[in-house]
């Protein structure tokens, strides 16, 4: 019940964590007004316009780096300037560091459905199946907090783990070979492919489009089973942290 | 009533002693002013006593548990005011004393009356609806006072309150200190600004390397060391003045002379200021006096040979 008490705040300061919005928010809007305004008209070979394969990617890759605010929360709020005030308030830090995650997490699907909007009615762009879309926002958002908790939790130097943190979305980004083409072997193709949650979530979503939906829920899967994996790995190493 | 209570409590961090078997009481309604220099253990202390650091060694006790005093029930009727300003700069003033008093269970009409209650008691309440980014330091710290203040705790523990804040606000904070005594407040008040002790505390503990040194009211430790009364002269003549003369006087173990000022150093209680003086008006106008009662900074440089502030802070 307390610790319910704080979840609006932390919404709040999500909210208003305006270098967040900007990179998160802003940053998005700005590329695909500009990628819509250079692919405008371009098809590719199935007819479709090339923009809505950009769009989605660009949405689901800032999912990769919606876990920054989560990891900052939680440092400064349990690990650092606040830890010794928190340590003495009668409540359950560790429930508080969960809703920090979840409430982080709520905030950047929230971000990623402001950005399908936009597309759509500003953009002109055409989203087939918004549920199935948003449930994989949902996974790729889910799975960027867990990810930096544990950078939290694991590394003692925050500024090391915030630069993990850029590893983890950049790398992932990289390794779909959407700055530049990888290296043709059986790593990166894993790497680019079943081993990227960045790929898998765009494959999902391109499968339940063409209404390739055992494919869909495969990709989608794979990137559950990561989360909740993942998980685990979050409890066992944010409890020895909070103790 | 003892509120807190710290018996034989060894803190080692590796080789180095940080709280070194420190025997420790507070009692209800007193403000124990925690004085010593930068890394004496005074955060230490702190940290051990409210169990964000395990005791290598010792029995801690709070409100009279000994068995588990970092439980939920003995949290709520702590309030502590971190060193480093630790509020939410995205948050209004407001909204961070929200946060905690929701934190410590307060809801409703309750938690509203408190919050105001709380703001008002530092002074904030024309701010209440402002983000503390924009404060000032001393704005900064007294919200950071207030975040602790909205449960009522019955022993409230400040550290370093008025590190690096302007006069004006270090007044407001210490009158704060004051009216929390008055409410009854348990108190423990660390510093190396041995002022605010002596304004503020009703017995003083004085630590250093992991020890407590001495402790007693402001006046028993410096009865301690009253052993030299200190008294300067500023005349019309200094030069012409025989301090041979004056040094003959009984009890008078120093006579030093700068500009135009005239200093003698006696023993205390020898009573001879007005033999003192009737020299030097024998030969010189006196144009003023000022005798110098020994203050805790004394009493700490007697005690432990060093200076409680490094120069420049």
């Amino acid at each position: 019940m307390r610790v319910l008490s704080t979840t609006k705040f932390t919404m709040l300061r999500l909210v208003r964590n305006y270098i967040g919005l900007l990179l998160l928010l802003i940053v998005p809007i700005v590329m695909l007004t500009i990628f819509s305004l250079i692919l405008s008209g371009m098809t590719n070979e199935e007819g479709n316009p090339y923009f809505n394969e950009t769009a989605l990617t660009m949405v689901l890759t800032f999912q990769l780096f919606g876990g920054s605010s989560v990891m900052h929360y939680l440092n400064y709020d349990l690990f650092t300037l606040n830890r010794e005030r928190m340590f003495v308030a009668p409540f359950n830090r560790t429930m508080y560091a969960l809703s920090i995650m979840i409430f982080g997490s709520i905030f950047s699907v929230l971000l990623g459905i402001v950005l399908m909007i936009y597309s759509q009615y500003v953009l002109g762009m055409v989203w087939n199946n918004w549920a199935w879309t948003i449930y994989l926002i949902t996974l790729m958002s889910v799975l960027s907090s867990i990810v930096c908790v544990i950078f939290t939790c694991v590394v003692k130097k925050f500024k090391l783990a915030g630069r993990l943190s850029e590893i983890y979305g950049v790398g992932f980004v990289m390794l779909a070979g959407l700055f530049f083409p990888m290296p043709q072997n059986a790593v990166f193709d894993f790497l680019g492919s079943y081993g990227n949650p960045l790929t898998l979530s765009i494959g999902a979503v391109r499968a339940g489009g063409n209404g390739n939906w055992a494919e869909a829920w495969l990709q989608a899967n794979i990137v559950l089973a990561a989360i909740v994996t993942l998980f685990l790995v979050m409890i066992v190493v944010g409890r020895k942290r909070l103790k | 009533m003892t509120i807190a209570s710290m018996q034989g409590v060894l803190k080692r961090y590796g080789s180095y002693v940080a709280l070194d078997y420190i025997d420790l009481d507070i009692y209800e309604g007193e403000i124990v002013g925690l004085l010593g220099p930068n890394g004496a253990g005074k955060t230490t202390l702190i940290q051990t006593l409210t169990g964000m650091l395990p005791a290598d060694k010792g029995k801690i006790s709070l409100f009279g548990q000994s068995q588990n005093p970092f439980s939920n029930a003995n949290k709520e009727k702590l309030g502590l005011v971190t060193q480093e300003v630790a509020i939410f700069e995205e948050l209004t003033a407001k909204e961070c004393l929200h946060f905690f008093a929701g934190v410590y269970g307060l809801r409703g009409e309750e938690k509203k009356r408190r919050v105001a209650e709380a703001l008002e008691f530092v002074g904030l309440t024309d701010q209440a609806d402002k983000i503390p980014h924009k404060f000032s330091g001393g704005m900064k710290r007294r919200l950071n006072i207030a975040c602790a203040l909205t449960h009522r705790p019955k022993f409230l523990i400040m550290d370093e309150p008025t590190v690096g804040i302007d006069p004006q606000s270090r007044n407001h904070i210490l009158e704060s200190v004051k009216k929390l005594r008055d409410q009854g407040t348990t108190l423990l008040y660390t510093t190396h600004y041995m002022e605010e002790v002596q304004e503020v505390a009703s017995r003083v503990i004085i630590i250093d390397q992991g020890q407590v040194i001495k402790e007693g009211t402001v006046q028993q430790l410096i009865q301690t060391i009253q052993h030299e009364e200190k008294v300067k002269f500023d005349v019309s003549d200094p030069d012409i003045i025989p301090l041979d003369k004056l040094e003959k006087i009984t009890g008078v173990r120093q006579v030093i002379a700068s500009g135009s000022q005239i200093t003698v150093i006696s023993a205390a209680g020898t009573g001879n200021l007005d033999r003192i003086l009737s020299v030097v008006k024998e030969y010189s106008s006196v144009l003023g006096i000022q005798a110098d009662k020994p203050n805790l900074e004394d009493v700490f440089l007697t005690l432990t040979g060093k200076q409680l502030r490094d120069k420049g802070e």
